[in-house]
């Protein structure tokens, strides 16, 4: 089943006939069944559905966190499902970035030591300055030195997004980027990831179950219990 | 170096972590309690062999019933070691009217090499000097009274008359029991040129050397594999001083096994510690991984924090145990009489090795499975939680603390009874908690809902309380071992030598004065008297083959089959002496038959059933061995190796050997006592029961002072262990209070699940110190019909209980005074 028709540019993630199984205390679960899908090179991409519906299960294929039990995941050429893990974790520090909807920032560190992180774990000699724009960029460089504890939920999520950019990835994963912000906030946060997406024309694959999110990707599927059901095309 | 420096970073960020700092805590104590015991016992150990040489008076020596042929002396002193030769035999000497049999050594002017020779004057002063000048003699106190004479006199000796130039107060004596006495000392050239020393004499020659310990050894090895004079023997420190070497041997024994058990203790600290650290750590490794970072590189990364910790705390460790060795050295030196000994280094940097081998064997579980968390769990704290299962990692401890035992148990049966005594207590601790909380679950629901929340609380953290209770049990085993136990092993080893303990020794006493002598003794107020019949002898032949033709791997047997043994023999088995294999004498055995020592038995590979053949006299006997003895030689009674069944026995010929008790400021008596039985030798060992005295005494303070690190190692297991629920506690507290519970309710749950878990390790530890004290004190430390008392223990359980469970409440008292939102806030 194919969540969409037009490939803007060269695809960059191509999936074929995915599915997810887990064995669970009541036998198998099938969390995922024959997943088909395509995403082109900048294109911004949702996937939404109901609570179980599977969306940060597929999140977690797609990004090459997790091996699907059946099918094909290709990532920018490459098959994810015959790398080993720590292919797999070559190709994410390279190629992909993350936002979470918790966040996800090291409390021990600042803010600019936790979007310096990706660039240590490369070995970049100019981390700091990297992060210090990272940080200007999401109207945070006056916070660079506070721990995630002394920022608001809307801070954190800017410096979380800052640190997905830092390295420049090709693509962005976001999961439920908005999911413990409110309105307001979540909207600036969305503004901040769509005008990065189209400044660095960075591909955006974003899960969520917030509709007006999804409206303003350029396509989004829905996933309806382990199943794609297209949603049809908008304009960014 | 990238990972290194990350590492470090992340170390010096995380360096506030509870957690963090108990596993630094913990390898510093590791290290502290290894390397102070170790210092200290290998200090000992030079110091007991420097204290052994200042008895024979040199650092080693050569012992024949003739000259010693010239090549020895030729050798020491090529190879730069000092030299000196002695002569020891018994003559009588005259004083007017008076005679007197003395034991005298006749020395050069070099004499003694070590130790020290203290001479009186004629006012009582004392001073240390050298061999007495030609034409004098010193004389000791008895031989003074035995001749009625006083410094300043002369006496004579083998027809020379000698001026007494001094009072004979201390010499070194080689510290062999059956030495002659009274003493005296004599210049070697007077001795000779009145043929004391001359052909059918019955001197014992000696050569004694002293140098560099390379040099001394070099010399050991030469002579070893040289064939000696006809009837020569090594005089090496090993064998003198063999009671204060035991003495020494089981407290060193006994420390050894305090620091295991602190070690041990600091393991279970620093894997409590670890497991903790691991779970704090799982969202930021789940990122990390999902960042793409390898798990090669992530387990770097936690290798490099860990080495980051360990080196800088293990140093610590090094230098901490050398100062607290070096002031405990001060303390116990004196029990040496100022021997230097330098302060060994290299045994604090091995405890340091141990203490980093137990970091890791005890860490290395939980970090490897850290490595190993999936990217995937940074959506789902779920999937690492799953992770955390029983595999083959988790054997590694019990590889590492089993080493651990080993190495420093120095015997298989310690290392034995510690490991099942420390299982023992780790299955019973979990299953007593397993089932407990089984019990909890059922019988709550009706009770009061600070009990039900509190039981819950244990319930729902099922495998964590179970952990938390093997290790409070296993903490409080140790402690409880050591605090209640020990003490009771020590009194016990304190009461094998108790006042009474027989301090005088006679030596070559006849059949027919055995009578009138014990009347003698009870009119001077001894007791205690013990007597054993004595045949010199030599052993020829086992099994029919002469004992040259024979090959031992244990060097011993060739120094002793030149050696003049001691044969005794008895209807009963004596006091201090268990046959461990055959079976004590029967009333009149066919053939003569004979029990041996067990290290007589290794040393010449002996099994029952075995003819060993001895020339007495001018006799042979072939006797059977018929059974194994393990004897006590720190009890101070008279044993010997070759017991011998009296129905055969009784024919040798022999002497008697006495001990008996007499008390202090008797010893006057013993004057007109040694008058009427010239032929007899007396021997005083007040002075060494002194010092094995004063040796259990201060060791005994040093065994508790030693405790003390096992007491902060079981703190720290206290704390880690509580400190493991510590997130999960408050994010409990911080919702139980948002929905309104009482700080009051809070507490009383709390007080209920620590008690329960205190209840839980107070049971178990006491039952373990219990066996396995009783254990301990039987078979290794053997300390004779020991129990430990039942009652102190159960009320140390109940103050372990109580104290956890206070403890427990106040490391919770910041989560019940802390406002819900914060708790939530920092969640």
């Amino acid at each position: 089943m194919s969540g969409g028709s037009r490939p803007v540019e060269k695809a960059v993630l191509e999936v074929r006939d995915v599915s997810k199984s887990v064995i669970g205390p009541e036998g198998r679960l099938d969390i995922l069944s024959n997943v088909a899908m395509q995403v082109s090179e900048g294109e911004s991409f949702a996937i939404v559905g109901a609570s179980g519906s599977g969306k940060t299960t597929l999140l977690g294929l797609l990004a090459g966190l997790d091996t699907p039990t059946r099918g094909s995941i290709q990532l920018d050429g490459h098959a994810l499902e015959q790398l080993d893990e720590e292919a797999r974790a070559d190709l994410r520090r390279r190629l992909v970035g993350f936002v979470f909807q918790s966040f996800h920032l090291l409390p021990a560190l600042t803010a600019e030591q936790n979007v310096m992180l990706p660039l240590e774990l490369e070995g970049h000699a100019d981390a700091r300055e990297r992060a210090h724009a990272a940080l200007d960029a999401v109207g945070l460089g006056t916070r660079r030195k506070h721990y995630p504890a002394q920022l608001s939920g809307g801070e954190q999520q800017r410096v979380a997004i800052a640190r997905a950019f830092v390295h420049g990835p090709r693509v962005l994963f976001a999961d439920e980027p908005t999911g413990n912000l409110d309105r307001r906030t979540g909207r600036h946060v969305c503004d901040l990831l769509f005008a990065l997406n189209r400044d660095h024309h960075t591909t955006l694959i974003l899960v969520t179950h917030d509709m007006q999110l999804a409206e303003r990707c350029m396509r989004s599927v829905e996933l309806q219990e382990g199943r794609l059901v297209p949603m049809g095309e908008q304009s960014a | 170096m990238r990972i290194l420096l990350l590492a470090l970073r992340s170390l010096r960020r995380e360096w506030h972590l509870p957690e963090l700092r108990t596993l630094a805590a913990s390898l510093v104590l590791a290290v502290v309690a290894l390397g102070v015991v170790a210092t200290l016992s290998t200090r000992m150990e030079r110091g007991v062999l420097a204290s052994a040489a200042e008895l024979i008076g040199g650092d080693l020596g050569l012992s024949a019933p003739e000259n010693i042929p010239r090549q020895f002396a030729v050798a020491g002193q090529q190879r730069g070691l000092s030299l000196t030769n002695t002569a020891s035999f018994p003559t009588v000497a005259f004083a007017q009217q008076q005679s007197q049999l003395l034991d005298v050594l006749a020395t050069d002017n070099a004499y003694p090499l070590r130790g020290t020779l203290l001479i009186a004057d004629a006012r009582g002063k004392q001073t240390s000097s050298h061999g007495p000048v030609a034409g004098t003699v010193y004389l000791d106190h008895r031989a003074l009274i035995g001749l009625n004479r006083h410094v300043g006199d002369s006496v004579q000796l083998g027809g020379r008359d000698l001026r007494i130039a001094g009072e004979l107060i201390q010499q070194p004596d080689g510290g062999e029991l059956v030495a002659m006495a009274p003493r005296a000392l004599m210049n070697i050239s007077d001795a000779k040129q009145a043929g004391l020393l001359g052909v059918g004499s019955r001197a014992r020659h000696n050569l004694l050397l002293a140098g560099e310990p390379a040099a001394v050894q070099n010399w050991r090895t030469w002579a070893q594999s040289t064939t000696l004079p006809q009837g020569g023997e090594l005089i090496t420190p090993e064998q003198t001083q063999e009671r204060m070497r035991n003495a020494f041997d089981r407290a060193g024994a006994f420390l050894r096994l305090t620091a295991l058990l602190s070690a041990l203790l600091s393991g279970v600290a620093i894997a409590l510690a670890a497991q903790r650290y691991a779970r704090r750590k799982t969202s930021e490794i789940s990122l990390l991984r999902a960042l793409g970072t390898s798990r090669v590189r992530v387990f770097g990364l936690l290798l490099g924090t860990m080495g980051g910790l360990a080196l800088p705390a293990a140093l610590l460790g090094v230098l901490l145990a050398l100062l607290l060795a070096q002031a405990a050295w001060m303390f116990a030196s004196q029990l040496f009489s100022g021997v230097p000994t330098v302060l060994p280094i290299l045994p604090a940097f091995a405890a340091a090795g141990m203490g980093i081998a137990v970091l890791i064997g005890f860490a290395l579980p939980p970090l490897v499975r850290l490595a190993d968390v999936p990217p995937v769990a940074v959506f789902r704290a779920s999937v690492a939680r799953r992770l955390r299962r029983f595999d083959v990692l988790y054997l590694i401890p019990a590889v590492v603390a089993l080493a651990l035992i080993w190495n420093l148990s120095g015997s298989a049966k310690l290392a034995g009874i510690l490991a099942a005594s420390l299982l023992g207590v780790a299955v019973v601790a979990a299953l007593l908690a397993a089932l407990l909380l089984w019990i909890a679950r059922r019988i709550t629901p009706g009770g009061h809902p600070a009990l039900r929340l509190g039981m819950a609380a244990l319930a729902r953290r099922r495998g964590l309380s179970i952990v938390q209770a093997t290790a409070l049990s296993m903490g409080l085993t140790a402690l409880l071992l050591l605090a209640v136990v020990a003490p009771a092993l020590l009194d016990g080893w304190r009461k094998e030598l108790p006042s009474d303990t027989p301090n005088w020794f006679v030596l070559n006493l006849q059949d027919d004065q055995r009578s009138d002598f014990n009347k003698a003794l009870d009119r001077i107020g001894a007791n205690q008297l013990n007597m054993m019949p004595l045949a010199v002898g030599k052993l020829t032949a086992i099994n029919g083959h002469p004992i040259d033709t024979l090959t031992f791997k244990d060097e011993r047997a060739k120094e002793w089959n030149d050696r003049q043994l001691r044969l005794s023999w008895s209807d009963d088995l004596p006091p201090a002496n268990t046959v461990i294999a055959g079976h004590w004498f029967d009333p009149h055995p066919a053939q003569a038959e004979v029990s041996v020592d067990t290290m007589w038995r290794d040393m010449y590979a002996l099994k029952l059933g075995d003819v060993m053949r001895f020339d007495v006299g001018e006799g042979q006997v072939d006797a059977k061995v018929t059974s194994f003895r393990h004897v006590d030689w720190t009890s101070f009674r008279v044993n010997f190796f070759l017991l011998m069944d009296p129905t055969h026995a009784n024919v040798l010929p022999h002497t008697w050997l006495a001990s008996f008790y007499l008390p202090r400021g008797h010893a006057e008596a013993l004057g007109a006592l040694s008058r009427d039985y010239p032929n007899l030798s007396l021997v005083d060992v007040d002075a060494l029961l002194d010092r094995v005295r004063e040796i259990v005494q201060r060791v005994t303070g040093a065994v508790r002072w030693v405790l003390g690190f096992s007491l902060l190692a079981g703190a720290l297991v206290l704390a880690a262990a509580l400190a493991t629920s510590g997130q999960e506690r408050r994010h409990e507290a911080a919702l139980l209070r948002t929905l309104g519970a009482r700080r009051g309710l809070l507490r009383i749950a709390a007080a209920c699940e620590f008690a329960l878990l205190g209840l839980i390790a107070g049971i178990t530890a006491a039952l373990g110190a219990m066996v396995g004290g009783w254990w301990l004190g039987r078979s290794v430390f053997r300390i004779k019909d020991f129990m430990p008392q039942p009652w102190p223990l159960v009320i140390a359980a109940l103050i372990a209980a109580f104290v956890v469970m206070l403890l427990g409440l106040a490391g919770t008292r910041k989560v019940t005074h802390t406002p819900p939102m914060r708790l939530l806030r920092a969640e």
